[in-house]
């Protein structure tokens, strides 16, 4: 079945059995290999990405229910020339230890962010809630999560 | 995943026919985040999907003179965020909450987690405390029914083959009634519950009326404790008559031994938390009762 | 960055020359006894930390960025034009014998390239201490994460689907699974006539008297758990065999030098032939040490002539991959009337699972490690590693030391307990302290286990919790 999306801004499609998840699509049909199959299973958070302005497990979604859809991966944070503010504080703090777990954890601080520029340590706790790092470097996640809101704001602040 | 078909029915009626016409190999897909993990590791004979979670019928929170209603293809997510479910069903909401990460509440719907009929369902004690009902679409068209029927057993609803469930209705009357849900899992997030519990009642004065408790995770369907409400109706309240009610609410459950908890840390978790979802929805009521002296 | 550099260098230096007069740790750093501590304490800083200042710096890992950019490659990340996929098949029982593996069915499923089974693996065995462990089993499968057949198809639901049509005979063998039964001499046996593959003892002094002399002994059994290290990359693998006979191979294995040697071993090929390729690993936490399904990729991509992938599903990842080994800990302590550890008396047993991967560096470290940081003039201990028919143990960080910590440490606060004794005073009377002997004889540099309590008590106010 043909699918269309758009994926960070640009039109994509591809046409792909129906069975096929988004994660599938994102990753084997469009080269999009950010976001990681980690679990299969709904529980790691690797997967995460954004769809109409939701955070959701891509291994969970079927491709066919995103058609029509906006999405964001972690492929789409990130300007030629600029960091996001989360990509810069998660580097400076060395939040990413295998990395593996990054694009997923990004995507959901994003997502979180976007809502809520100026949260609380509960409540980025509670947002990487279904984001699973097993290096367990969340200390250093949730600060740079909370500075990355920071640095947001004095940034729309400075517009 | 296996060779799956996808379809994406016009209205409810459609979709039941879909299925019909199908027969046992078609399944209809709400969010996914527990037919999505089967079908990739244990597909059975599942050869197509009919994704009923976009339909019209299915959507929508709205207020009606009947009281409130959730379609049964809204998601956690979108229960959190309601202003109408925020004001008139905070413990929906709490109990909402609870359920997976954000990601998954996300994807996941009221309805299919009421379909999915486990006995831990977090979203059922909240909503069985409210006197909700449920309709349902069928081949021999619409019923309703208290949600307490749905329930059959573990992973078994009163659904007839082919048959959706397609709203929740929240009574007016229940609408506001102080109320409390509270979910003891072995972690804070994506956790499945030991037990959950929630209560729901009203204070005259200090004679409690209308007393509601379920529980869930301690029988093979989630449950109301009857006796224990029956001990509780039109009493005065009392610390001491709570925590009857908790004991005489262990007595109603048959709570199982597996790898998660034994049976006796799950009848200790109901008597504790039966008592603190009453002692929370009597707070509430007194606060209300003060709110409206100052009225 | 190059000013950290060249501190850094010139501090080493000064180190050296204070290392002829005394060591940092012996410097204990003081913390004012007689003022009550308050939160966040401002300790002074020490000299051997001002002599070090990258240490506690923060510093920024060099792939940070592409991780954070989405950018990393790990294997599941690759793809080769034709690449085919592969898939294991597990065994059904957790000890049987296989009569006949038949996979004729599997081979005309759609998109079925190659099969493999294990009398086609041209050595059948690897293992970084003993080579016990198969690479697909045959004839005898040990446990239920032992792969028993594997097929590689142009997807992978092909090659799932062609799993389900390999037939394998059993004949079910007895099997045994609780480590203290598999010591029995009646008990069935993994490998061989004795299920009991390494053993350790260490004796310092004469436990037997120590414990005569002693006022209280206490005695328990503490047990430890299964530990899976779920690296939320599973093990993954990429094998592509050319023209020339050589083969490349791209590995979520750590060590990839040793990982050489055992495909050329299993291969029956010199490593010259091979190219192994470390790529960034999705997380090990000491697991990823040895080859797992490598030999298999590579001989389905030689008999495919084409680039094979196998990722680990996570069901694969618990049932095959190695775990933390599961001890059982007789701890028996004599102590005087104060509290001091006369004699202490272990006996290990591990449950090794069905082969021995890295247990011998963990019942080792384990038993080095058991009678903990505490100065004992008698000591026993007698560990064993036993064969059970479950999924392998292995590395893990710490190799044996987490689990004897938890019994010695759980015991330190039972003695403190019985005998009225703050959990703190008893470590500190029986701790380690500068040239003091491990149980092995070694004299112990650089040891700052009481500081460390002491600080660390002071910090999270011990005192007052306890009050």
């Amino acid at each position: 079945m043909l699918v269309e999306l758009t994926v960070n801004g640009e039109s994509r499609s591809a046409n792909v059995p129906p069975e096929t998840t988004l994660l599938k699509m994102l990753r084997e049909h469009l080269d999009l290999t950010g976001a990681k199959l980690g679990c299969d299973v709904g529980d790691c958070g690797t997967c995460t990405v954004i769809v109409d302005g939701v955070s959701v497990n891509s291994c969970l979604m079927l491709a066919g229910r995103a058609d029509g859809c906006d999405v964001t991966t972690i492929e789409g944070l990130a300007t030629a020339d600029e960091l996001h503010p989360l990509q810069q504080k998660f580097e400076e703090h060395g939040a990413l230890q295998c990395g593996f777990c990054g694009p997923g954890m990004l995507i959901s601080a994003k997502n979180l962010l976007d809502n809520n520029p100026d949260p609380s340590v509960f409540e980025v706790r509670d947002a990487l809630a279904g984001n699973l790092c097993r290096c367990t470097g969340y200390t250093k996640i949730i600060e740079a999560v909370i500075e990355a809101g920071e640095m947001m704001g004095q940034e729309q602040a400075n517009v | 995943m296996r060779p799956m078909d996808y379809i994406v029915p016009e209205s409810a009626e459609a979709a039941v026919a879909i299925l019909a016409e199908r027969g046992e190999n078609a399944c209809p897909l709400a969010g996914g985040t527990d037919l999505v993990v089967d079908l990739k590791h244990a597909p059975g004979n599942i050869n197509a999907l009919v994704d009923v979670s976009g339909l019209a019928e299915f959507r929508g929170i709205d207020v009606t003179d009947e009281g409130l209603r959730i379609g049964s293809m809204v998601t956690y997510g979108e229960i959190m965020e309601h202003p109408v479910c925020l004001d008139k069903t905070p413990e929906v909401v709490a109990a909402s909450h609870t359920v997976g990460a954000v990601q998954t509440r996300n994807l996941g719907t009221i309805g299919g987690n009421l379909v999915t009929c486990v006995p831990s369902a977090d979203s059922a004690p909240a909503l069985m405390v409210l006197d909700a009902e449920v309709t349902l679409i069928g081949p021999n068209g619409w019923r309703r029914m208290p949600i307490e029927d749905f329930f059959v057993g573990p992973r078994k609803t009163i659904l007839e083959p082919y048959e959706l469930l397609a709203e929740i209705w929240i009574p007016k009357h229940t609408l506001g009634k102080p109320s409390s849900f509270y979910k003891f899992g072995l972690r804070k997030g994506q956790a499945l519950a030991l037990v959950n519990a929630a209560a729901a009642l009203e204070l005259d004065g200090s004679r409690i009326v209308e007393p509601r408790i379920a529980l869930g995770a301690v029988a093979p369907t989630p449950i109301r404790a009857v006796k224990a409400e029956a001990l509780l109706d039109g009493q005065d309240v009392d610390a001491e008559l709570l925590d009857e009610a908790a004991k005489i609410a262990v007595t109603e459950s048959k709570p199982i031994d597996d790898f998660r908890a034994s049976r006796n840390y799950r009848r200790q978790l109901i008597r504790t938390l039966t008592r603190r979802v009453l002692e929370r929805s009597v707070e509430i009521a007194r606060e209300r009762q003060e709110q409206g002296e100052l009225h | 960055m190059a000013t950290r550099v060249k501190d850094v260098q010139t501090n080493v230096e000064d180190l050296v020359t204070a290392r002829e007069t005394r060591a940092p740790s012996r410097q204990p750093l003081a913390v004012p006894i007689d003022q009550p501590v308050t939160f966040p304490l401002e300790l002074p800083e020490s000299e051997a930390r001002l002599r070090t200042p990258a240490v506690g710096q923060r510093a920024t890992r060099p792939d940070g960025r592409l991780h954070g950019l989405g950018q990393t490659q790990y294997i599941d990340d690759i793809t080769f034009p034709h690449m085919l996929h592969a898939k294991i098949l597990r065994s059904e029982y957790a000890h049987a014998r296989i009569v006949s593996i038949d996979t004729s069915e599997a081979e005309k499923m759609p998109g079925v390239i190659a099969t493999l089974t294990g009398a086609e693996v041209p050595e059948n065995s690897f293992g970084p201490t003993y080579q016990d462990q198969p690479i697909l089993a045959y004839p005898i499968a040990r446990h239920r994460g032992d792969g028993v057949a594997a097929v590689a198809a142009t997807t992978e639901q092909f090659a799932l689907d062609a799993l389900e049509k390999i037939k394998v005979e059993y004949e079910p063998l007895p099997a045994v699974y609780d480590p203290l039964e598999a010591l029995e001499e009646d008990s069935p046996k993994v490998h061989g006539d004795t299920n009991i593959y390494t053993s350790k003892v260490i004796k310092k002094g004469d436990v037997e008297a120590g414990l005569a002399a002693s006022e209280h002994v206490f005695e328990r059994r503490f047990s430890t758990q299964m530990v899976e290290h779920v690296p939320l990359e599973p093990h993954a693998t990429i094998a592509s065999w050319d023209g020339n006979g050589r083969v490349s191979i791209w590995s979520s294995l750590g060590r990839i030098t040793l990982g050489r040697e055992d495909l050329a071993r299993t291969l029956q090929m010199p490593q010259s032939r091979i190219r192994l390729i470390g790529t960034v690993v999705g997380g090990n936490f000491g697991g990823k040490n040895e080859i797992t399904n490598e030999p298999i990729v590579a001989l389905l991509s030689k008999k495919s002539r084409r680039p094979v992938k196998a990722i680990y599903s996570r069901g694969d990842e618990f049932v095959s991959s190695t775990i933390r080994h599961p001890f059982i800990m007789d701890y028996t302590t004599g102590v005087d009337s104060e509290g001091r550890i006369l004699a202490r008396k272990i006996r290990l047993v591990l449950d090794g699972g069905a082969y021995c991967s890295w247990t011998g560096t963990t019942i080792g470290k384990g038993s080095i490690l058991a009678p903990g940081p505490y100065n004992i003039d008698n000591v026993l201990v007698e560990a064993y590693a036993v064969y059970t028919n479950k999924t392998t143990t292995g590395a893990m960080r710490g190799f044996g030391a987490p689990q004897v910590c938890f019994a010695y440490e759980s015991q330190m606060d039972d003695i403190a307990d019985a005998l009225g004794i703050d959990p703190l005073e008893i470590r500190l009377r029986n701790g380690f302290s500068e040239n003091s002997l491990s149980p092995t004889g070694q004299s112990l540099q650089s040891v700052a286990l009481k500081e460390s309590l002491t600080q660390a008590a002071d910090r999270f106010r011990w005192k007052e919790w306890q009050a």
